[in-house]
């Protein structure tokens, strides 16, 4: 498939079902095990959508809280880290919708804080000032965009699970996912905006 | 450059998704949209290169200090739902037994209630063995499949209730 915009959608394998088991009847070993594996990309969807270090710290410990709190209401069969990447999408909504100003001062380090994976991959890693444009770019655009191409792009979730995470129609993923790159697109390369 | 005009690029990437149409004709044909789909195939690469960022590491301890404080609520709604039937039951009673009228109506419709009821299980046992001798499997597939059904449903319900994200 063209420029690589469809991934598999095969349901993932549910490893931390056992853990979900252990946790619900009181061991915290498990539930431990559980955040350690859903820290990351909790933390950095709340970052992505809240833009600040401290707002995502805290929204990410009060998703993973009431994940806890609300163990006994998961669905076995669904993967966790979704259920709990959409708790985590609601609460930073709410305190989206609850913001009174934006705060711009926080904005600055964010591009020092997001990494790349460039570490990992050594033969085309995209250069530092690359990366920075592309974040700063992307911190520009609506929410609804931001949490749509960092869930497809930097979380390499399906359209599937982000359809899942989000609540809507997997068919409407690709549109969004669409719309939002072309307005990166545009960020990225405003000289040659409406080349067409 | 393509005689047509340039098509929508929602359309042209809804084309390119099912891999064929007449924007994408026009797009192999077209130096503009070559460029703007070569564009966003570079920025997905670029995209594919970031990563999420790593957590503060006192998160993990933090949760579980929260946690420790906050033992898991079992089952709470069924504890909920319980204190409300013993509430309402509890007000259903006081009333009767502090109202004489509303306690002689209520043995009243008691045996009413079991008059009519005798008639009402005869007639329904009646009818019951008139089908079963006149469509006895018909009714036993579906008796097998509305039991089938309700206890999957009641399975579903009970073990494992639907997440509501928006809820938790």
């Amino acid at each position: 498939m063209a420029i690589g915009m469809l991934m598999a959608e095969d349901a993932a394998p549910l490893p931390w079902q056992a853990d979900v088991q252990a946790a619900r009847k009181g061991d915290p070993s498990a539930f431990e095990a559980l955040v350690r594996s859903v820290q990351r990309p909790v933390y950095g969807l709340a970052l992505r959508l809240l833009q600040s270090e401290a707002e995502a710290a805290e929204v990410a410990q009060e998703a993973l809280l009431r994940a806890y709190q609300n163990l006994h209401r998961y669905d076995d069969a669904r993967p966790f880290d979704l259920w709990v990447l959409a708790i985590t999408r609601n609460l930073c909504l709410d305190l989206l919708r609850r913001r009174t100003k934006v705060r711009t001062e926080e904005l600055e380090p964010m591009k020092e804080v997001l990494p790349s994976n460039e570490a990992s991959q050594e033969d085309g890693a995209i250069a530092r000032e690359e990366r920075q444009s592309l974040e700063a770019a992307m911190e520009t655009l609506s929410v609804d965009d931001r949490e749509v191409l960092a869930l497809y792009y930097v979380q390499k979730r399906t359209t599937k699970e982000i359809a899942q995470i989000m609540g809507c129609a997997p068919g409407t993923i690709m549109a969004r996912l669409f719309r939002a790159r072309e307005k990166l697109r545009k960020k990225m390369t405003p000289a040659e905006e409406e080349t067409k | 450059m393509s005689p047509t005009p340039c098509p929508d690029l929602e359309v042209l990437f809804a084309e390119l998704e099912a891999g064929e149409g007449p924007a994408l004709d026009h797009a192999a044909e077209c130096e503009a949209c070559a460029a703007v789909m070569e564009e966003h195939r570079l920025l997905e690469n670029d995209l594919y290169r970031l990563a999420d960022p790593l957590p503060p590491p006192s998160l993990v301890v933090n949760v579980m200090a929260r946690v420790a404080e906050s033992p898991v609520p079992q089952r709470r709604e069924v504890w909920t739902g319980l204190a409300i039937l013993l509430t309402s039951l509890g007000v259903g009673l006081g009333f009767l037994f502090t109202n004489d009228r509303a306690l002689g109506r209520m043995g009243t419709a008691f045996a009413a209630s079991v008059r009519d009821g005798r008639m009402f299980v005869e007639g329904l046992f009646s009818g019951a063995h008139a089908l079963w001798s006149t469509a006895g499997l018909a009714v036993a597939c579906i008796v097998a499949f509305v039991v089938f059904t309700s206890l999957f449903g009641l399975k579903r319900l009970v073990g494992s209730p639907p997440p509501s994200l928006s809820e938790a």
